[in-house]
């Protein structure tokens, strides 16, 4: 069961706070934001574009994906779409926060959501569970994830040349743990949630060979979370 | 190439499509009736949503990345830590080459 709690604030604390608890996970940013860096100057960008799309886009699927599309003359619709689909995941995301986060003043919202990525959701699933009413961390834990992710795209953009292949690291696989482990320790707090993730795994799996990448994942979240609200009502 | 025109187009429209699906979630939820079934749906779909992910990277995963995030739930499952869970999942994935 999450707990309710009655106010919701956005403090100071809290956002350290979150920028500790995700600096070890940042960490594992960097390899990707390398990986990245590199990829985009081959692909024809500069330096300072490649960096200036990390701070303004701070999503590395869809920067990764939108690199296809960044030859003359661009696919504009197509890149919008692809991004679209790779990014729905935080429409979910956002909603699934929303009862608490619509309890702070407007101005107060966006900076929550502002730096909304996998990780800090994650992580902030971990704390609501256990009643935090506060709403820090996410903005924190966004914002040590995206200096990460800047920097090491920089790094990567603008002396890539010298550091090689930092894929062959396999950091990818520690990324994914976090996560494994983030929905497994959701589950063991509240196994009323195994139902909904069973079902989110098997339709994510069974509907990857027929959906665009992105909308696998957008389709199971909705699903299961269909299947905690039918559960419930019976 | 890129022109720097298209290449502003592009980044431009990144960035609203991302920021719009980061603040929207919880906008048009602001309309809605925060009713117990739709909370229960809501909670469904934050788990939801990170279970498949992993599920949906597994799917192409080599079998190193599979076996080291099976060892991670294994390790959430019994010591509800996630550091440590990361941290098995990483030994792991290290191991592996050498054992197999």
């Amino acid at each position: 069961m999450v707990r309710k709690v009655q106010t919701v604030a956005l403090t100071g604390g809290g956002v350290v706070r979150g920028a500790i608890r995700l600096l070890p996970i940042s960490v594992f940013v960097v390899p990707f934001g390398i990986a990245f860096g590199i990829a985009a100057t081959e692909g024809g960008l500069g330096p300072h574009q490649v960096t200036a799309m990390s701070v303004l886009v701070f999503s590395a699927m869809a920067q990764f994906a939108a690199l296809e599309f960044l030859q003359e003359p661009v696919a504009f619709v197509s890149l919008g779409l692809v991004v679209l689909a790779l990014s729905g995941r935080l429409v979910i995301m956002g909603a699934s926060l929303s009862p608490w986060v619509n309890r702070l003043p407007i101005r107060k919202r966006f900076l929550t959501l502002v730096l909304l990525s996998d990780a800090n959701f994650a992580d902030t699933q971990t704390l609501l569970q256990r009643g935090e009413s506060d709403l820090g961390p996410l903005f924190g834990g966004g914002l040590v994830l995206w200096i990460f992710w800047i920097g090491s795209t920089a790094i990567g953009a603008y002396g890539g040349d010298m550091l090689g292949d930092t894929e062959a690291l396999g950091f990818g696989v520690v990324m994914l743990c976090f996560f494994a482990a983030t929905a497994t320790g959701m589950v063991r707090s509240t196994p009323t949630f195994l139902t909904p993730v069973i079902v989110a795994i098997g339709v994510s799996v069974m509907t990857q060979p027929y959906l665009p990448v992105g909308w696998n994942i957008l389709f199971a979240a909705m699903l299961g979370g269909l299947t905690a609200a039918i559960r419930h009502a019976e | 190439m890129l022109s720097e025109g298209s290449y502003l187009i592009a980044v431009a429209a990144m960035a609203l499509v991302v920021l719009v699906s980061r603040l929207s979630g919880a906008f048009v939820m602001a309309w809605v009736t925060p009713t117990p079934r739709v909370e229960k749906f809501l909670e469904g779909m934050a788990v939801s949503v990170i279970a498949a992910l992993v599920a949906s990277s597994l799917v192409t995963a080599d079998t190193k990345t599979f076996v080291a995030t099976g060892c991670a739930v294994i390790v959430a499952i019994f010591l509800r830590n996630v550091i440590f869970a990361m941290i098995a999942g990483m030994l792991t994935a290290a191991a592996f080459p050498h054992i197999i």
